[in-house]
């Protein structure tokens, strides 16, 4: 589907890790509840307090991470801003939603309301960074992210378009965690969290949320991570997940043996795990990686799992926790990633060094 | 890449119409569906513009049963995807690959905002949870037809339909579709309709847009989607397309969160880069269905924009809002049917309720249908909340007619 190589030339992330940093990739903070909330940076350092006092933690930490890969990048201003989410502005959401039942209507004040759209993300970005450029917003539950990807791709596809600014962002309030759990999404406990795709076999992972920006560009620079080669999104029903894949390196002229990992979307649900595993045998447990054992689950995580792949080829190094079998791995070359939301959103991003 | 994209069908539920032909009914007669609301509860006493259709009556219209989880914005989204199938001679077996992008910022709010309370405290209505984000409320439209193989969603506040027909256009482009039925669908909701109110840009009368005296927008519902394919596709399908989708361009005001720029920039950015990308020149324009919400901040930004883009060689405009109210996420694809109804229909819709001509701006709208006038290219504009602005283009077909 790509019609020029594109280049991962910045990224920035703050996750349950340690913020704007690979520390987490290398040395993992392990967790014993099934709920974790953002290590954030310090706003002040990347937004005017006066500012960010009126926004809320998502649109924050989007800003920052959106700030910090523009600046590695070296670009100033991407020629788009896309961003996709799961759930959007929850807390804000939550509140206006909340006073509006308690005072009946009565009463109700515009700030909340204003911040609670889902493209207050990529708006507040855009005018952070003083950018008019094409501005789009994707909410697309566990394929959030990748339909933000995707169509910053085929933006890319058109000569006017050298550079795009991709974010996924998602939080996870107290109340909104209490609802998901109603509907299983959640262990009831989770002891060792960067173990938990070993664990017992159980419905359910562990919550977070997270915030990663990449800026993406058709030129190579000294920084540049990781090479896109190709992205596949699809909506199917329960499909073979072999024959998927099978066919989608064909289309790139690679075979199974040319991937030197599988990256998963595992996070310790076992039905959402089962689909991983029927690959086991054929790219064997050394050729698989995980990631959501270290980020957890959030609709966006999958943009956590491409700046995992991206890093890794980058440092040439797949740390032991990106790992299933937990055995570091040296000089990775071709990561696919691989992602599905309840057997029914697919997505597939093949990197490549550069 | 520059392969000609057409609308070889078209389908729309919204206050003016549960179709299409109704909605072109309206549209020559004027009738203005802005009146008391009557499917939500709200303390306020604010004129919206509902779907006639209460849910019962759309279930039964789908053949679903009574019982069926299922939200108001996707039984609307449903509604006018299968018109917009039937239109385009489409159906669930055609054997090709087709994308549903749907546009939506409420989701299932309607739904959420009764059982919030429940939804924190007991199990009772669980199934209305998993219903409440927009990528469910896509799916679940999806799932109904069950010919899908891209599901994807936007949510740009109001014009998140624009930027699901441009989505669509792109990806039959860069091959990953066939076709793609591409809109966006929303109810009204307590929770924009207090969100609205809060910032005191809803009209107690009946909306003005391009008004000097214009108070506000009055809420609608509604959903619309277009069938988009490849000419040579249309073709081999040997179907008659409506028109062609011939430019289109996104781009961002960055300058407030929910008001727009004095001057409209991103507004003239998005015009002007639509134009480009259809080759055509601003006096090729022949009608600009406006944005036009009748909020004071809107109209004055969006017609400074169009004085900017066109100087003094403005084409007709006019804002149908003024009879379907601002059906926010779906606004977009509702409109483009409505330019794709004038366009077919060869006449300009009217901007209901105009009397006095705003100071700053050299124009007028058109105010009642203007018949008999043949318009081959056609504007519609899409502005959202955060500055997220589109324009869409849409052209009559060299032999079409």
């Amino acid at each position: 589907m790509i019609k020029n190589p594109i280049y991962i030339n910045g990224i920035g992330v703050i996750s349950i890790q340690e913020p704007l940093s690979d520390d987490g990739l290398l040395n993992p903070i392990n967790y014993n509840k099934p709920y974790v909330r953002c290590l954030d940076p310090k706003f002040k350092d990347y937004i005017n307090p006066m500012v960010a006092r009126r926004m809320s933690p998502i649109v924050k930490r989007a800003i920052v991470t959106a700030k910090y890969a523009v600046k590695q990048s070296g670009i100033d201003n991407p020629d788009a801003i896309i961003t996709g989410t799961g759930l959007g502005c929850v807390q804000d959401t939550e509140k206006f939603l909340d006073a509006m039942i308690r005072n009946e209507e009565k009463f109700m004040q515009p700030a909340f309301f204003i911040q609670s759209t889902h493209n207050t993300i990529s708006s507040q970005i855009a005018i952070n960074l003083g950018c008019k450029a094409y501005n789009n917003t994707f909410i697309h539950r566990g394929v959030s992210f990748e339909n933000a990807l995707f169509d910053a791709l085929l933006q890319m596809n058109k000569p006017q378009f050298s550079s795009a600014l991709v974010t996924g962002s998602d939080e996870m309030t107290p109340s909104y965690f209490k609802l998901l759990k109603r509907l299983n999404y959640w262990k009831d406990e989770v002891p060792d969290t960067l173990n938990i795709v070993h664990g017992k076999e159980s419905i359910g992972s562990f919550a977070t949320e997270g915030s990663v920006s990449f800026m993406l560009a058709k030129s190579k620079t000294s920084n540049s991570y990781a090479k896109i080669v190709d992205v596949d999104l699809k909506y199917m029903n329960n499909p073979d997940s072999l024959d998927y894949i099978v066919r989608f390196l064909k289309q790139n002229e690679l075979e199974i043996n040319d991937v030197d990992v599988l990256l998963t979307g595992m996070n310790g649900d076992v039905e959402n795990d089962n689909v991983y595993k029927t690959l086991f045998s054929t790219f064997g447990e050394d050729k698989i990686g995980i990631y959501r054992n270290v980020c957890g689950e959030f609709y966006t995580s999958s943009a956590y799992g491409l700046y995992a792949a991206a890093t890794c080829i980058n440092m040439s190094i797949v740390p032991k926790y990106l790992k299933y079998n937990f055995v570091e791995k040296k000089d990775p070359k071709i990561i696919l990633i691989y992602n599905h939301f309840k057997s029914k959103d697919y997505s597939l991003i093949l990197l490549k060094k550069c | 890449m520059t392969e000609n994209i057409v609308v070889s069908g078209m389908g729309t539920i919204s206050g003016i119409g549960n179709n299409v032909e109704e909605t072109l009914d309206s549209l020559l007669n004027m009738r203005c569906a802005i009146k008391g609301l009557k499917h939500i509860n709200s303390i306020h006493e604010l004129l919206c513009a509902e779907v006639q259709y209460p849910d019962s009556k759309m279930k039964e219209v789908l053949g679903m049963s009574q019982d069926e989880v299922v939200t108001r914005t996707t039984l609307m989204g449903i509604h006018a995807v299968k018109e917009a199938m039937e239109n385009a001679n489409l159906t669930t077996k055609s054997g090709l690959r087709i994308a549903l992008l749907n546009g939506t910022t409420v989701g299932g709010m309607e739904k959420s905002e009764l059982y919030y309370f429940d939804f924190l405290e007991n199990d009772k209505y669980n199934h209305f949870i998993e219903a409440h984000d927009c990528g469910a409320c896509s799916e679940k439209i999806a799932d109904f037809f069950d010919c899908f193989s891209y599901v994807g969603t936007t949510s740009t506040a109001c014009s998140s339909a624009a930027n699901a027909i441009m989505l669509g256009a792109d990806l039959i482009r860069n091959g990953v579709v066939d076709i793609a039925i591409a809109g966006g669908s929303e109810c009204i909701t307590k929770f924009h309709l207090n969100g609205f109110n809060s910032l005191m840009i809803l009209d107690k009368d009946i909306c003005r847009p391009f008004d000097n005296t214009r108070a506000g927008l009055n809420l609608g519902e509604g959903a619309a989607y277009l069938v988009l394919e490849s000419e040579k596709l249309a073709k081999q399908r040997k179907i008659k397309p409506l028109c062609l989708l011939s430019g289109y361009a996104n781009a961002c005001d960055a300058y407030h969160q929910t008001a727009s720029s004095p001057e409209g920039d991103g507004a003239v950015l998005a015009m002007k880069n639509a134009l480009t990308n259809s080759n055509l020149k601003p006096d090729d324009i022949d009608y600009i269905n406006a944005h036009g919400t009748g909020t004071v901040n809107n109209d004055e930004s969006e017609g400074a924009a169009i004085m900017k883009v066109f100087n003094d060689n403005i084409p007709y405009v006019s804002s149908t809002k003024s009879i379907t109210g601002h059906t926010t996420s779906a606004s977009g694809s509702i409109e483009s049917v409505i330019s794709i109804l004038a366009m077919k229909n060869s006449f300009v819709p009217g901007n209901f309720n105009f009397k006095t001509k705003i100071d700053k701006l050299s124009f007028v709208p058109v105010q009642t249908p203007l018949l008999n006038i043949e318009l081959k290219n056609i504007l519609s504009n899409s502005f959202g909340f955060g500055g997220n602005n589109s324009s869409l283009i849409f052209s009559k077909l060299d032999k079409n007619d």
